[in-house]
């Protein structure tokens, strides 16, 4: 009778066993980038204005190309729903996306009203048709742009969980007017204003996370002094005139405090200074150059360069005790480090066979990786806040430019233009 | 006193012969249980096996070609021709070299007197070249050729070597087309409909991440339905998976059977890739 219990228990397993064996493995997508049909938008109510639909998609396509997620479905094989407005899922009919192999479709109207201009645009998930994001927009006519870089924000958001860093500003150094100013620029390079005009030398700005403020170092009183603006009054004030030089000012993520470069006792050494200058602490006291810092996201700890060891290379020190480690071990040259905003890695420049190229590295000195291979040089590397993207300097083109590139070297775009003779880059915070 | 009890107490289970009994048959179940359960009643499983990918890039995979398993083809004739290849799968193509476009003229009789009658230099020169072209051709010709033979011959001696159960769709099987098993056809299917961005997810996941999803198909190839077992704990890869198994939701082909098959997602290949 056991035995036959047995039996039975076996038989009745056996075909679970067996079908529990039927697994397949798919190591890897089909397609690594997701196909997007972006759509032009479309009068609603108002006059058609083709510059503002054309604007729209312009800001669109290439923000969202930067991203490296997306593949742009062809506009010229769009059917008849793309010439219709359809904001919501039931208006948009998804079996032709579909058909043209769009996973994810984006459509969008404008009203025009004298100057005002309202923007709706909508993100659709086209195989299980519904909306997977909307936003409406009014401002003006000459907001066109950031009501896109808004909305390419929200993309990101809406499919990475973090919004997108679009609608940000590059602060960088140009020679435009004749001397080194400060400037400021969207994040396609569209927009540049001037926010100084000292007639002299401007170097090497950063920008402050709690606000719309600038810090940089500036030769007007014939001694590189670290000095700061408001971007919207344009008010400057001095924070730190110290005898030799006051450079490479960088905001604490948190506190309010600044580590800067000073050779007020002769030899370059990092300081912890307050936004009045007031000098905190001394983080290194050393025979040799200590300089460059850049902080970790939780303001613990600071990455610098030194020639301690003979050659320049990164260091790591902790703000509370002052413990030091060394960070890269390869190459002769390692400089302008940049903590990533995650904190995972560190980008910096490395002089290697006559020329610079901007490296990253893990925190623990492990995984470094080598992001550009010229020609010229790439220099001054600075993350968006979001990481994904690094923004740097390079003279590539023959004259200096600003550059944007994904975190692992694909993508790279020059911003501003080659007249504009421009470098040392920094990314806003949200804005 | 207490130890006196526990004693007394093991003497008496000792003594109830019917208890030992139940015990060892409680035991033996257990075991027969635990075999059963981890599969080695069965035999090895086909996870267990390294799996092992043969990628043909010129065939994509398609289900029941011709006759599934092809008897042995017939034994290629030694020609001296080119041979056309007939094996499973059939071999990169030898690219050909192309045929000059450049007309030259053909070292017509006539025009050889012609040029007797009028010593022309340039036209023999011309005439010269001509001929170096076309013994050029000729010698590569030969040479493909031979390699063509070569090639043949090896195709022989593989096709020779392969045993009758290799799988069908396997580069060293045997037959008139490509053909691919039930699994490795609709693994394909989800695959190239599964689109994901590495950008979208946390780059230290990359090698880790893993979704797993039952899967049933009905005879007519249409999904019946779908259930995540276990998911990866990120939202926009279970999104991804969700999106391509419902892109998958009409095979192309009828299956011979309704399949129920759990399909493992992660991302090795691509964290391999990225290294």
């Amino acid at each position: 009778m056991r035995i036959f219990w047995l039996l039975t228990l076996i038989l009745w397993l056996g075909p679970w066993a067996a079908t529990a064996a039927t697994e397949i493995e798919i190591s890897a997508p089909g397609e690594q980038t997701m196909p997007l049909a972006l759509t032009s938008f479309l009068a609603k109510d108002g006059p058609e204005v083709a510059e503002i639909a054309g604007e729209i998609n312009e800001v669109l396509a290439a923000d969202l190309d930067l991203t490296g997620l997306f593949r742009f479905v062809d506009p010229a094989a769009f059917l008849s729903d793309a010439g219709r407005i359809g904001l919501y899922s039931t208006q948009v009919d998804f079996t032709q996306w579909r058909l043209l192999g769009s996973e994810v479709l984006i459509k969008g109207a404008y009203t025009l009203q004298g100057d005002q201009l309202i923007v709706e645009a909508r993100l659709f998930d086209v195989i299980n048709r519904r909306l997977l994001t909307g936003r409406r927009y009014v401002g003006r006519t000459k907001d066109v742009r950031r009501m896109a870089h808004t909305f390419a924000d929200q993309i990101l958001k809406t499919l990475t969980g973090e919004t997108g860093p679009f609608n940000q500003r590059i602060a960088y150094i140009s020679k435009s007017s004749g001397n080194k100013e400060l400037w400021l620029m969207d994040v396609d390079g569209h927009q540049p204003i001037r926010l100084t005009d000292h007639r002299s030398i401007v170097l090497n700005p950063d920008f402050s996370p709690r606000g719309k403020e600038l810090v940089f170092t500036s030769y007007r009183a014939n001694n590189p002094d670290l000095e700061r603006t408001e971007i919207y009054t344009g008010q400057e004030a001095k924070v730190s005139s110290q005898q030799g030089l006051n450079v490479a000012g960088r905001y604490a993520p948190i506190g309010r405090e600044l580590a800067i470069t000073l050779t007020k006792d002769g030899n370059p050494e990092i300081y912890l200074v307050g936004f009045n200058g007031s000098i905190h602490k001394r983080l290194t006291n050393n025979w040799a150059i200590d300089i460059d810092p850049s902080w970790s996201p939780d303001s613990g700890h600071i990455v610098f360069v030194s020639n301690r060891l003979g050659n320049p290379h990164l260091f790591i020190v902790n703000v509370y005790t002052g413990e030091t480690r060394r960070l890269t071990t390869r190459g002769k040259y390692n400089v302008t480090p940049a903590w990533s905003p995650k904190g995972d890695r560190i980008a910096f420049t490395r002089q290697q066979g006559g020329s610079f190229d901007i490296y990253t590295i893990k925190v623990d000195g492990s995984d470094e990786r080598r992001l550009t291979f010229g020609p010229g040089n790439q220099e001054h590397p600075r993350w968006s806040p979001d990481g994904r993207f690094l923004v740097y300097s390079s003279d590539a083109g023959g004259k200096k430019g600003v550059y944007v590139m994904r975190t692992d070297g694909t993508g790279a775009r020059r911003l501003t233009s080659p007249e504009s003779d421009s470098n040392h880059p920094a990314w806003s915070g949200r804005w | 006193m207490h130890t006196h009890r526990l004693q007394s107490s093991s003497a008496q289970f000792h003594s109830d012969p019917k208890i030992g009994r139940l015990i060892l048959v409680s035991l033996v179940l257990h075991v027969l249980l635990v075999l059963v359960m981890s599969g080695t009643w069965f035999g090895p499983q086909r996870r267990d096996q390294a799996p092992v990918y043969y990628v043909d890039l010129v065939h994509k995979p398609v289900l029941d070609p011709q006759a599934g398993r092809p008897d042995p083809r017939p034994k290629a004739k030694p020609k001296p021709a080119p041979v056309k290849s007939v094996a499973v799968p059939q071999p990169p193509k030898v690219v050909e070299p192309k045929k000059p476009t450049v007309k030259v003229a053909k070292p017509a009789p006539p025009t050889v007197v012609k040029s007797e009658l009028k010593p022309d230099p340039k036209s023999e020169q011309k005439l010269q070249s001509a001929i170096d072209a076309m013994r050029e051709r000729q010698s590569r010709q030969a040479e493909i050729d031979a390699l063509k033979q070569k090639l043949a011959g090896l195709q022989d001696t593989r096709a020779a070597a392969v045993p009758a159960d290799v799988p069908v769709g396997m580069p060293t099987g045997t037959g008139d087309e490509v053909g691919v098993s039930m699994l490795a056809y609709i693994q394909e299917v989800i695959k190239q409909n599964w689109a994901l961005s590495p950008y979208l997810l946390d780059q230290s996941r990359l090698a880790s991440i893993e979704a797993k999803v039952s899967v049933r198909y009905a005879t007519d190839g249409k999904l019946v339905g779908f259930r995540i077992l276990k998911d990866s704990g990120d939202s926009q890869f279970d999104d991804s998976i969700k999106r391509a198994i419902t892109k998958s939701k009409q095979l192309q082909h009828k299956l011979p059977q309704s399949t129920e098959l759990t399909v493992v997602f992660n991302l090795k290949e691509m964290a391999e890739a990225r290294r």
